[in-house]
């Protein structure tokens, strides 16, 4: 008999505490028809409360796991080799007062940052001098210049991060979720090699 | 005496070098200028872009230095002056970038969902900042 097994696993799932966590929640099947039904339904993981909130789910266990269940004998892995199962304790609700507080640290700070910024550079000088440079008018306080200029900041970025408030300038996404999205995968990555008892193998045991 | 004058040329000289060779390299880190090409679509044009770079660091140079005057209409300053926010405004974006902070800070504050606003915030946070350093700040500091 010629039967073979394809398993994609997922990246990342979510469950919640106390959970079964199903194949067919971690992972997309195909099989003979027959046996689609007892794959969808095995259970690979029992969430307890020793597993905290990440579980790391291997490939080759749930191979295994397969091959006992149905006696195939030829299971593909495809793509990811473990899923990473987070415990959703709660759902995690964003409250609003750090959302605030954290709102008005960034908007107080990058304000008084500009501001160090400028007297660190001499704006001030720099400013009347170009002004002076263009015009033939010595003014200590060049307003034409520096309100452009700090509107001109915001714009500048608002373009780098490719945000117009809620509105996207383009599709492509912004450096800032790129570098949280990286920010992700480094975590993903920590976490497979160090949650797995597999990954290691230790001579102190 | 001619030789002194050599040495002199040769110290501006390698002064200048040094400094070019560092604001170039300050660019190319940021990645200002990659950025405004993905926005704009005009990534064959990278040389002129290097070019207006480069020229734009010699007349600053040179402007800055000598005592040239134009004697143009003063609205042309708003132009200048947007200009240079624009630019001054994607540098200290992509220096918030490159520091890697708010990745982080977001995450942990399990703020993910509302990056727009907290960009927000940084963005009018600079923005008043830099309106309140021009508009009021000269009167404090200057004190008599």
């Amino acid at each position: 008999m010629n039967q073979t097994v394809y398993i994609r696993l997922r990246n990342r799932v979510q469950v919640r505490e106390n959970a079964a966590v199903f194949l067919k929640d971690i992972a997309l099947i195909n099989a003979p028809g027959e046996m689609l039904d007892s794959l969808d339904n095995l259970v690979v993981h029992q969430v307890t409360k020793e597993d905290r909130n990440i579980v790391i789910i291997d490939g080759f266990k749930v191979i295994k796991m397969i091959r006992a269940k149905t006696g195939v004998d030829d299971i593909q892995l495809i793509g990811p080799e473990e899923t990473i199962v987070e415990v959703v304790m709660k759902k995690k609700k964003m409250s609003v007062p750090v959302f605030l507080i954290v709102w008005l640290l960034l908007f107080t700070g990058s304000a008084i940052s500009i501001m160090n910024f400028h007297e660190d550079v001499s704006m001030q000088k720099v400013h009347e001098k170009l002004f002076f440079l263009m015009t033939g008018i010595k003014d200590p306080k060049p307003l034409l210049i520096q309100i452009p200029y700090s509107i001109g900041i915001g714009l500048g970025m608002i373009l780098f991060f490719n945000h117009l408030f809620k509105k996207r300038i383009n599709e492509e996404p912004s450096p800032l979720e790129v570098e949280m999205f990286n920010y992700q995968q480094s975590i993903d990555q920590y976490l497979i090699f160090n949650e797995k008892k597999e990954n290691m193998k230790r001579i102190d045991e | 005496m001619g030789f002194k004058i050599l040495l002199i040329i040769f110290t501006g000289f390698a002064c200048g070098f040094a400094v070019g060779a560092g604001f170039v390299a300050f660019i190319t880190v940021l990645g200002v200028i990659p950025r405004l090409m993905q926005l704009t679509k005009t990534m064959k044009m990278v040389v002129h872009y290097e070019w207006a770079v480069t020229l734009g660091a010699v007349a600053g140079g040179l402007f800055g230095l000598q005592n040239f005057q134009l004697s143009v209409h003063s609205f042309t300053a708003i132009i200048a002056g947007l200009l240079h926010g624009v630019f001054v405004g994607m540098l200290a974006a992509a220096l918030y970038e490159a520091l890697n902070v708010l990745p982080i800070l977001f995450k942990r504050m399990n703020l993910d969902d509302r990056l727009i606003y907290l960009l927000m915030a940084i963005v009018l946070g600079k923005m008043c900042g830099s309106l309140f350093h021009w508009l009021y700040f000269p009167d404090f500091s200057t004190g008599s």
